[in-house]
């Protein structure tokens, strides 16, 4: 631990602890230079233990469990069978798997964007306007953030029930027709359009406040000269707003894909916990094979390819990550 | 000075990582600790009951009584939520402690005893009360392969419940004893009350199949039946077609419900004063005179009588619903629970149950404890004409894939005929019910 | 001019639209926590809670058990976050500041944890927990939380401290401060705006979990707030008045947090990010 303070303060960033000059103000012994290494782990290691020791197991029984023939009768007894490949095999050659990919991969990269645009969009107004109503609408945003998400998805779905929604009450007044008692989940594209407003209503707050906080990082000075230039707003958004921001928007895209691809609460709970095939995504999916008709051996299975897809589809990102990173 | 700092920068380190071992400490310590003892010393008894069940006024006297026989010992009981109650069922059961003595809704015991869960209390049946009195349908839903895995807890059945006033002004003065009268009634109260676009005489939510099931099994039909252990599904069979066809029938005429929607706000849209008659639990007249759900001024206004069956002056056999109570077969203390167990499904607290609690209990020679109330005796009644879904372990995965609402919709809706639906329906169901588990 | 005030009118016109989306639900929250019950599910929205009733704030504030599930909840929020804080910035300032063997492979671990779905992990969570001993203990579910809020809060950080510039601490020091001077006086009051990020994102995690909750505590007197406000639904279908009182007393500690941190929040949650 000591050696956290004896280093060098140099050598932080661009030289390798071997190349690095001697320190000019302390004169560190021998034993320290030796424990030098280690700081970075000792830091490290209160946090790694936690993951370990909670999520560690977890993670593996989760991945083993992909290979076994798991029912309820193995989880009570606590052993399957082991069955190599069968569950993978079973949900590769399964023409719903596909569908499943397909719709949750749409779903997640218009939840995405959405989220995204329509962020950058109110991220965007809050810097344009005068700060009473910045406030305003900022309080909003964090109002929105604080609702208990069971709650808040339970009043959406209120919005658009069939004998009580607002929506339907609202639209039938505004003299559109087909609106009175109408059932929103009956074709799911209407369905997944709400489940679709649910999810972006709840990571807008999120989003939009990131990147407010990030728009005031750029440099006004030159989004004012470009201006002088003679540049149009979206060439200036274009041009200096965007590279400024570019890791914020990264950073929040792969969160937001992530937890888009996962989304499972906001169905669960619009469809009453008995969504039918044709809203099933991925999580969803996992969840009814395993605890909906105990399959767990196969619900572990989709949950592991859920994150290798997962992972190919953020891997852009993580690429550049890893590049700043550095070595 | 630098000293200082340096010892608080070591002192937070330290701290972490004394967290994390600490952390790390107490997952060797612990557990059940108390309960390896087994049989000496004082033992505590986990007892989850379902949030609702019981009243807490009768749990209280029941461990009252059980603390008599077992002075040392102490019962813990835990009410748990509905919501995802079978994800929490799963991991309990599959850890080293789950409760010693848990309440199941009757269509999920099979999964759970078929898994290895819950004890065999064959042997043990002699010693409860009423016994060979208990309802059929909760015997049933108890029985697995030949052997008892639980005791019956309390049933809950269907029956319907309409607004007095509204059958006055349609001038139905009898109440209906047959099918061909109930349909007859609904559309006299359609044609008087027609008018009033929310207003529906026999309110049926699309995917209501506990309600549903009366109509088959009162033309004849069932849901599977099994032969030589394999299952078959019957949905298709005639009778239940026609069974079917029947209902809808009714709902065509007189439903202004969701054909989509499922029963969860049926009280509470009941209150709203547009509806004369739902198939109800007898404890949906409580919702739906609750100030701060329904409405309390409909209280005199409401009044029950029994789904008619198509042969006049008999009732349908309805879905007998309710809860049994099983005692883990990991439990290390068996005796206790089996004596608690005994209390709770016997004479004096299912009597105490039904009085207090409303509810009906697991026997028949009790069912007279409402027959001054003219409210719940309806409902007594019907549990005595009822049936049950079929005891297969693999019966919860045909919840779980929504075949029967999926069915009832598609009739419904007219996205398919009652022919082509049920055909699609038990297929499904006989596949399901004879999937390896 | 007047082009200027059209636009400025404009701005606002967006402005008050993103309030109504954004506020509207939580009206209807808070109107239908002092709503009758006749009035709560009407086929004609009642727009205001006349006459209303404060019966669903007695019934949701009368559960049993409700002052031990507020401390229960206060405890396992401080417990996490505080946790999660200290765990989170040592491991950040390894991840920012250091250049160690498996410094790649760390970054990489803590955003594929993040992508493995909760309810995929509950059952092995709660059997090793039970091995353990630690279910049916806030300590248990303390644990599990903190295992889902560290991810996000070491990447957070770490963009955090990246973004301080070195020279800001060499400068420091070549002022006469030691490394740990250097930190507590430069480093830290930077990171603050970071750590606040953090702690307002676990705090809505752990605020708001039900799932983790309601499989891991079984006893009355241990539940948290999320099974109290999931307590309205019962098999006799849910009690909406008390879920939007209930709800509207659950949002208020969270609101509080928020404007108390709020200033610090919006530097907060960018600078961590601005690096990468």
């Amino acid at each position: 631990m000591r050696a956290v303070e004896t280093r060098p303060p140099s050598s932080r960033r661009r030289a390798t602890p071997a190349e690095r000059p001697p320190a000019p103000r302390r004169r560190p012994g021998a034993r320290a230079r030796r424990l030098r290494p280690l700081v970075p782990y000792t830091l490290l290691a209160p946090a790694l233990l936690v993951l370990a020791a909670i999520l560690g197991f977890p993670l593996y029984r989760l991945l083993s469990l992909s290979f076994q023939q798991y029912g309820l009768k193995e989880l009570f007894a606590g052993r399957g069978t082991f069955i190599g490949l069968r569950n993978y095999q079973d949900i590769l050659t399964d023409p719903f798997f596909w569908t499943v990919v397909a719709r949750t991969m749409v779903f997640a990269g218009v939840a995405v964007g959405l989220t995204m645009g329509l962020g950058t969009l109110v991220a965007l107004l809050l810097r344009n306007l005068a700060r009473p109503m910045r406030v305003l609408v900022t309080a909003g945003l964090v109002a929105a953030w604080a609702m208990p998400t069971l709650t808040a998805i339970s009043i959406w779905q209120w919005m658009f029930d069939f004998e009580f929604g607002v929506v339907n009450w609202l639209l039938t007044r505004l003299g559109v027709d087909g609106f009175e008692q109408h059932n929103w989940f009956d074709q799911p594209l209407q369905g997944f359009t709400v489940i679709m407003i649910v999810v972006v209503w709840g990571a807008l707050p999120f989003v939009a406040i990131t990147l407010h906080a990030g728009l005031t990082q750029v440099p006004a000075e030159l989004e004012e000269a470009a201006r002088v230039d003679g540049a149009g707003a979206w060439q200036v958004f274009r041009h200096i707003t965007l590279p400024v921001m570019k890791p914020i928007f990264l950073i929040l895209a792969t969160l937001s894909t992530i937890w888009d691809f996962k989304v499972f609460t906001q169905i669960w709970v619009l469809l009453n916990q008995r969504p039918s095939r044709e809203y099933f995504l991925l999580g969803i999916w996992s969840y009814s094979e395993s605890f909906g008709v105990t399959r767990y051996g196969k619900g572990a299975a989709i949950a592991v390819i859920m994150v290798i897809l997962l992972l190919l589809v953020t891997s852009f990102y993580v690429r550049q990550m890893l590049r700043a990173v550095g070595p | 000075m630098s000293k200082s700092r340096r010892s608080r920068l070591t002192a937070i380190l330290a701290l972490a990582v004394a967290l994390v071992l600490g952390v790390a400490a107490c997952g060797d310590s612990g557990g059940d600790g108390d309960q390896s003892t087994a049989q000496s010393g004082p033992r505590t008894m986990t007892i989850w009951l379902m949030e609702g069940s019981a009243p807490p006024k009768v749990v209280d006297a029941v461990n009252a009584e059980w603390k008599k026989a077992h002075p040392n010992d102490t019962v813990k009981v835990e009410l748990q939520q509905w919501n995802n109650i079978t994800t929490k069922l799963d991991a309990a059961f599959a850890g080293s402690s789950p409760p010693d003595v848990v309440e199941l809704g009757n269509t999920l015991v099979s999964k759970y005893a078929a898994a290895g869960a819950l004890q065999d209390l064959t042997g043990s049946r002699g010693e409860f009360e009423n016994n060979q009195a208990w309802l059929q349908s909760l015997t049933e839903s108890c029985t697995m392969d030949g052997k008892l895995v639980c005791a019956p807890y309390l049933a809950g059945s269907r029956a319907v419940i309409y607004r007095k006033s509204m059958f006055a002004k349609a001038g139905i003065t009898e109440l209906p004893a047959s099918l061909e009268e109930l349909q007859a009634a609904s559309e006299k109260l359609m044609a008087t009350f027609g008018s009033d676009k929310r207003f529906s005489a026999f309110y049926f939510p699309g995917k209501y199949w506990y309600a549903a099931l009366p109509f088959v099994w009162d033309h004849g039909g069932d849901i599977a039946v099994q032969d030589g252990g394999q299952w078959r599904g019957t949905l298709d069979s005639a009778e239940a077609q026609a069974g079917l066809t029947a209902l809808k029938q009714l709902v065509d005429c007189c439903s202004r419900a969701d054909k989509q929607g499922d029963e969860l706000k049926q009280d509470q849209t009941f209150a709203q004063g547009h509806i004369a008659m739902i198939v109800a639990n007898g404890w949906e007249k409580g919702v739906i005179l609750d100030p701060k759900e329904g409405n309390p001024k409909l209280e005199k206004d409401l009044a029950a009588f029994p789904l008619p069956s198509r042969t006049s002056g008999q009732t349908a056999p309805v879905f007998l619903g309710g809860s049994d109570l099983g005692i883990a077969a990991k439990s290390k203390n068996q005796d206790l629970a089996l004596d608690w167990v005994k209390l709770l499904a016997g004479t004096n607290f299912q009597t105490q149950m039904a009085t207090v609690g409303g509810v009906i209990p697991n026997s028949t020679t009790l069912l007279d404890v409402h027959a001054d109330d003219p409210y719940l005796s309806v409902f007594d009644a019907t549990a005595k004409n009822s049936r049950f879904t079929p005891t297969s372990p693999n019966w919860a995965n045909v919840e779980a894939a929504n075949i029967l609402p999926d069915m009832l919709v598609s009739i419904f809706t007219e996205r398919a005929s009652v022919a082509d639906a049920t055909k699609e329906a038990s297929t499904r169901i006989t596949e399901t019910l004879n999937a390896g588990s | 001019m007047t082009r200027k005030r059209l636009t400025r009118a404009g701005y606002n016109t967006a402005a008050v639209l993103v309030l109504l989306v954004t506020l509207f639900p939580i009206y209807w929250m808070v109107a239908t926590g002092f709503k009758r019950g006749v009035d709560i599910l009407s086929f004609e929205p009642r727009w205001l809670p006349i006459p209303g009733t404060l019966e669903n704030y007695r019934s949701a504030i009368g559960k049993p058990h409700f002052l031990q599930d507020v401390r229960n909840s206060v405890l396992v929020v401080i417990a996490t976050i505080v946790i999660s804080l200290a765990l989170a910035f040592l491991a950040a300032l390894a991840a920012a500041r250091f250049r160690f063997r498996g410094r790649a492979a760390l970054v990489v671990m803590l955003i594929v944890v993040q992508m493995v779905p909760l309810e995929a992990l509950i059952i092995p969570i709660y059997l090793m927990l039970d091995r353990a001993g630690q279910t049916d203990r806030l300590a248990g579910i303390i644990v599990t939380y903190l295992t889902f809020v560290l991810p996000f809060a070491i990447w957070t950080l770490r963009g955090f401290i990246v973004n301080i510039p070195e020279e800001l601490e060499e400068a420091a020091m070549v002022d006469g401060c030691t490394r740990a001077g250097a930190f507590r006086r430069i480093l830290f009051p930077l990171v603050a705006p970071g750590l606040v990020a953090t702690a307002v994102f676990s705090f809505i995690l752990v605020w708001n979990d039900y799932l983790i909750a309601y499989v891991l505590l079984r006893s009355p007197e241990k539940q948290t707030l999320g099974i109290w406000l999931a307590s309205f639904t019962t098999n006799h279908g849910t009690e909406w008045g008390g879920v939007m009182a209930g709800s509207t007393l659950f949002a208020i500690p969270a609101v509080v947090f928020f404007l108390l941190v709020q200033r610090r929040l919006v530097s907060g949650l960018t600078a961590g990010a601005v690096k990468g």
